[in-house]
């Protein structure tokens, strides 16, 4: 199957060049390391709220909780816009690799299921602690098993990709 | 300094420092002074820490060392791999410790005797010995006047032929954890899972203590420090097989020693929190109150330390030879 040639024009862009060669400290590991560090705020954040939900250090007041949503958002934010840089630096590597649309999807989920969170056991502040962990159970539990699927299908992107650059 | 320095330097934390725990400990279980036990835990945990870089250490000794005469690699080998076995022990004796330093914290639970402290002196009692043999096979290698005289491998006594069936055999090892990408991407896979754990929770934590969420009381955040502990095991765990399956390619690492000092400047933090005071004056902070100045400072360091850390660790693969010395 011909790759779509739109790959190759990304890749020789200068920008996405310069991403992937250069010796440069800012280059690619810098871009990697902050979607580390968004990874670990959004998931981080995103596992304390689930792990109180699941019953984990019940001496946690539930409703204060709902500033993490916050970091959640930072994390997410950092994380998409250091996504496009690197898809920009290997466009071929990411874009012809399944792993890379099934971690997109189930990041996806992940998502709803954070606002779905939000939205169903933090926005109604007369709810009672009882009736938040109720409402909040079962999302939890998803959210958990959904973000380890997240990370483990990133971190698979550095062993299934068939090709490196545009061949 | 190279790296035989720093090994023969760092080599005594957890040879005599374990065995001056294990003495403290036993003399706190006679004279049932509960602080003495909860002093030699806290050395039995710091042991464990040091143990780390001094095993890293190793291959950049092997590597100044091997190619001089006399210096046989069957010895190295029997080394490393009563290393590896000591290494583990060390480090549930360490997590052991932590446990029992967890459950003799806060005023509400009276600190009797626990199952965990049981398995504290079970498991340093065996480190202790396992490191005495670490010591004893890593002198054989460069002090011909200790060991045998003989180049080849020799075990002297009924007891050392026993442990030696235990220990593993470092090449093999290595060519386990290196024998498929999965195995690897596995191992990496579940390193990244730690670091979120781990961040996650000590980074709530200390945002709340810098004045993030008030609303949030301290007290009950810190009862999520043991799933902090679990995620900085998950990522021990990996991070030691990981190095165990391509020890040269750390070693001359620039990034890899650099995030090693971190995670030991993040332990002095984490006892700085405990011992000076710090922790007590946030337990009891409810909704809406400040963190005093000291755990202030020592929260910022820790999200700083801890930031250190992942971006060294990411940085492993871009600065991989970047140390050229002996090779």
């Amino acid at each position: 199957m011909a790759l779509p040639l739109f790959l190759q024009t990304i890749e020789e862009t200068g920008f996405s060049t310069w991403l992937r060669e250069s010796e440069s400290p800012f280059a690619f590991y810098f871009i990697l390391l902050f979607h580390t560090v968004g990874l670990a705020l959004l998931v981080g954040a995103n596992t304390v709220v689930d792990l109180r939900l699941l019953g984990v250090a019940r001496g946690i007041p539930l409703a204060p909780l709902k500033r993490l949503f916050g970091i959640m958002w930072i994390g997410f934010g950092m994380n998409t816009v250091t996504g496009v840089l690197l898809v920009i630096a290997y466009p071929t590597k990411s874009l012809t690799n399944i792993d890379f649309y099934i971690k997109l999807t189930i990041i996806g989920f992940a998502v709803w299921v954070m606002q779905r969170l939000k939205s169903q056991v933090f926005e109604d502040s007369s709810l009672s602690e009882e009736a938040m962990t109720a409402r909040g159970l079962a999302l939890a539990k998803w959210s958990l098993f959904l973000w380890f699927g997240a990370i483990t299908a990133g971190r698979l992107m550095a062993y299934t990709y068939k090709y490196l650059i545009f061949p | 300094m190279n790296f035989a320095n720093l090994h023969l330097l760092l080599n005594h934390f957890p040879i005599i420092g374990t065995l001056v725990g294990l003495g403290l400990f036993l003399i706190s279980l006679v004279g049932k002074n509960e602080d003495l036990r909860r002093a030699s835990l806290i050395i039995f945990a710091a042991m464990a820490l040091l143990a780390i870089p001094t095993f890293f250490s190793g291959p950049g000794a092997e590597g100044a060392i091997k190619k001089l005469p006399g210096v046989s690699e069957a010895l190295i080998e029997r080394h490393h791999g009563a290393a590896m076995l000591a290494l583990l022990f060390m480090e549930i004796t360490g997590a052991l410790s932590l446990v029992g330093l967890w459950k003799s914290q806060g005023t509400s639970r009276p600190a009797g005797w626990n199952w965990s402290l049981s398995a504290v002196l079970l498991f340093s009692i065996v480190t202790v010995g396992l490191m005495a043999r670490v010591g004893t096979t890593g002198g054989d290698i460069r002090h011909p006047e200790i060991g045998t005289g003989h180049e080849e491998v020799i075990e002297g006594s009924t007891v050392s032929k026993l442990v030696r069936r235990f220990e593993p055999s470092p090449g093999k090892f290595a060519e386990l954890m290196t024998a498929t990408k999965w195995w690897w991407a596995f191992m990496m896979d579940l390193h990244f899972v730690g670091l979120a754990l781990l961040i996650g929770t000590v980074g709530i934590l200390d945002l709340r203590m810098l004045g993030f969420a008030k609303q949030i009381p301290i007290g009950p955040l810190h009862r999520l420090v043991p799933w902090a502990m679990a995620g900085f095991g998950i990522n021990l765990v990996t991070g030691v097989l990981a190095f165990t399956g391509m020890g040269d390619y750390y070693t001359y690492d620039w990034a890899f020693w650099l995030k090693m000092l971190a995670i030991l400047l993040l332990g002095l933090n984490v006892a700085a929190f405990y011992l000076t005071g710090a922790f007590e004056s946030v337990e009891g902070l409810g909704p809406g109150d400040d963190a005093p100045p000291l755990a202030k400072f020592i929260a910022a360091s820790s999200l700083v330390l801890w930031f250190m850390v992942i971006t060294l660790g990411r940085y492993i693969q871009s600065f991989s030879d970047t140390i050229s010395v002996h090779k």
